[in-house]
């Protein structure tokens, strides 16, 4: 167990997560620089199993999006983006993606990659949002190569038979599409085993979530955000599911020794939103620094696709993707928020107002009143970002951080 | 022998707040500067000028913006507790505060048992603050104090839309080219502010305002009053903040 200076315990499955990303990433670029291989881009919640098991090396540009706003550098390229006529009121992940792009930059350098990897497809799902068909639809227009999507209806409420056959009936459209530039034909048996391995991966990220329960949490939103990585990008490969082995383990031994995230856990909060990226290390000491423990967050359990199901793979990958909390109506999410606070003995909930990014920002249409009403778990809201630091007010979330947490001490100490 | 009393300091963004507090938890002397560029600067003039009749008892009880950037020993408290803290002794009951400072406006909810149930800030945008209404006399060429006086003479409320600051001087440009009094531009400025207020969150039945702006524009406080029946603004409130932090630490 491995202390830093700031008093964050560093879990020591960062080690070989830094080795499998790195990796995966030398894969993507094995696949640029040989013949025959090929690469496909998709979304971070788009249909990466059937990818995989079409033989595609799968690159996901939010997960660049997400390291272009760790590295600090997205107010860098942002502008570059704007001044070719995107507006800065839109997804900052594109906007910095792309800005970084047009001046031939990127935080994978690190990994050896020189430039994104130029893509042979790229396949998007509107379940998150629409931006990202325009999104890629600059690459697509950039290098000249098919673009595909599915497109999920948003604010699902009931999930009903015939939304999920549509939705399951576009996975299916999408073959015949991909199978005039992917490496090798569609096999169901390929795709029935990537199913079961994502399926798998994703039932053991659930899990390690869910270790999060105890008190004290071995594992807090800040860690969780980081080792999210191979669920997102390599969820349907055993690369995750062994990854999530390991780390599952840590939180057990964790557990056993009685050791938190947070040394003294006094406090144990959800956060609702994108995490601001450029703010992660900051933010993992100051909560650390308050005792409080940031548990669970709507983000990180976005990647349960836990209804996925070898033995009936399209209707359950359209199940699977339709049921996540981001295309849901708002009374289904806010259910869904209700059960979380209770699971995790939520204290108080924060909601990060993510400028540009409104479909992940929930305190836009009354839920965080509507949710206190019913639970009495008080709230804060802090306005910034997901990777535009120039939408954040440091000194004025940090007052507002400390307060929430003083309030919270005189509700529950007092 | 000089008597030894307790000292907090409000550290805002525009200005300094300091209070000396007796064993009875009331005021004896209070003094305010501006921040400027060095809140340790600030907050040594304080203490210098405070500690002229008094002996101050350490530590000193920080808060605000600069509440770590004192070169004194210190507790630092978030300021919206404090002032919580100030305005339940005062008033004792379920109410929301409205701060009105220099670059933050905050709302409060303050329950019962003297709780602070719900809070909020400003976005990160200068309308609804101090800044707004400095920034608008700047452009004006007049003093922001003079809003005051102004706005007696007014005849109708203009409505001022423009959340941003840049874009009401703009909005209040074409006002002025279409006629409109300066007088009934300065009670369309307040009622900007107002506006801002009331639109972070749904307000109680008492309202208290506070801050460094009401209390030099109490035109704002008359306009509050115009729309809501039970509304307080209490003497020296930009003090409250400062105020309350001693008697936070007082409980401990």
């Amino acid at each position: 167990m491995s202390k830093t200076q700031s008093g964050i315990l560093r879990l020591e499955s960062a080690n070989t997560l830094k080795v499998i990303m790195n990796d995966y990433f030398q894969r993507l670029k094995d696949a640029v620089e040989t013949e025959g291989k090929k690469v496909a881009w998709c979304t971070s919640v788009g249909p990466a199993e059937l990818l995989y098991s079409m033989g595609f090396e799968v690159y996901f540009p939010e997960n660049h999006g997400a390291m272009i706003g760790a590295s600090k550098n997205a107010d860098k390229y942002i502008p570059s983006a704007l001044a070719k006529g995107y507006s800065p009121d839109i997804c900052s992940y594109l906007t910095s993606d792309i800005g970084a792009f047009l001046q031939n930059e990127t935080p994978m350098k690190r990994n050896g990659l020189d430039s994104v990897p130029k893509p042979d497809v790229l396949v998007y799902n509107t379940n998150q949002c629409h931006e990202v068909a325009d999104w890629f639809s600059f690459y697509a227009r950039h290098f000249d190569v098919p673009i595909l999507g599915i497109h999920t209806p948003l604010g699902i409420g009931e999930l009903s038979d015939n939304l999920i056959k549509s939705v399951s009936e576009q996975f299916k459209a999408l073959i015949p599409e991909l199978e005039k530039v992917s490496p090798r034909k569609f096999d169901m048996d390929e795709f029935k085993n990537t199913i079961e391995l994502s399926r798998d991966a994703c039932v053991l990220w659930r899990r390690v979530l869910e270790k999060a329960k105890h008190r004290p949490s071995p594992i807090n939103f800040f860690d969780a955000a980081i080792h999210m990585g191979p669920i997102v990008v390599m969820r349907g490969t055993v690369y995750a599911l062994d990854y999530y082995k390991i780390l599952y383990a840590e939180l057990d031994d964790r557990i056993a020794k009685g050791i938190g995230a947070v040394p003294d856990e006094r406090f144990r909060l959800y956060w609702e939103g994108m995490p601001l990226w450029y703010q992660l290390s900051k933010m993992a000491r100051l909560f650390a620094g308050l005792d409080t423990c940031i548990v669970a967050s709507t983000y990180c359990n976005s990647w349960v696709f836990d209804d996925l199901d070898p033995d009936d793979p399209f209707y359950s990958s359209a199940l699977a993707y339709s049921k996540l909390f981001i295309v849901r109506s708002e009374d289904v999410k806010e259910e869904m928020l209700q059960e979380h606070l209770k699971d995790y003995a939520i204290d108080g909930v924060i909601y990060h107002d993510s400028k540009t990014c409104p479909r992940n920002s929930n305190n836009r249409f009354g839920l965080q009143n509507r949710l206190f009403e019913k639970t009495n778990v008080p709230f804060l809201e802090i306005n910034g970002d997901l990777n535009d630091p120039r939408c954040f007010s440091e000194e004025q979330a940090l007052i507002a951080i400390e307060t929430f947490i003083q309030q919270l001490s005189a509700k529950i100490y007092s | 022998m000089k008597p030894r009393l307790k000292l907090g300091i409000d550290l805002g963004s525009s200005y300094t707040k300091g209070v000396l507090v007796n064993g009875e938890n009331q005021i004896v002397d209070q003094y305010v500067v501006k921040t400027g560029f060095d809140f340790k600067r600030a907050s040594s003039r304080i203490m210098e000028k405070l500690s002229e009749n008094y002996e101050i008892a350490m530590p000193v009880y920080t808060c605000g913006y600069g509440r770590d950037q004192v070169e004194f020993d210190h507790i630092s408290n978030s300021e919206i507790i404090a002032l919580s803290k100030a305005v339940y002794l005062k008033f004792g009951k379920k109410c929301s505060v409205i701060d009105i400072g220099g670059q933050d406006t905050k709302f409060i909810k303050i329950n019962e048992q003297g709780q602070v149930d719900k809070f909020k800030m400003n976005r990160k945008c200068a309308a609804g603050t101090g800044s707004f209404l400095e920034e608008i006399a700047f452009r004006l060429d007049i003093s922001p104090l003079e809003f005051n006086t102004l706005s007696d003479d007014a005849t109708e409320e203009i409505r001022i839309n423009s959340y941003c600051t840049v874009f009401a001087i703009s909005e209040i440009i074409g006002l002025m080219k279409k006629g409109a009094t300066i007088s009934n531009i300065a009670v369309g400025i307040y009622n900007s502010i107002i506006e801002r207020c009331l639109e972070i969150v749904a307000a109680d039945e008492t309202i208290i305002i506070t801050g460094g702006v009401p209390e030099t524009h109490p035109t704002i406080v008359r306009l509050f009053k115009k729309r809501f029946s039970q509304v307080e603004s209490p003497e020296n409130s930009q003090f409250y903040a400062a105020w309350g932090n001693v008697l936070l630490n007082e409980k401990k």
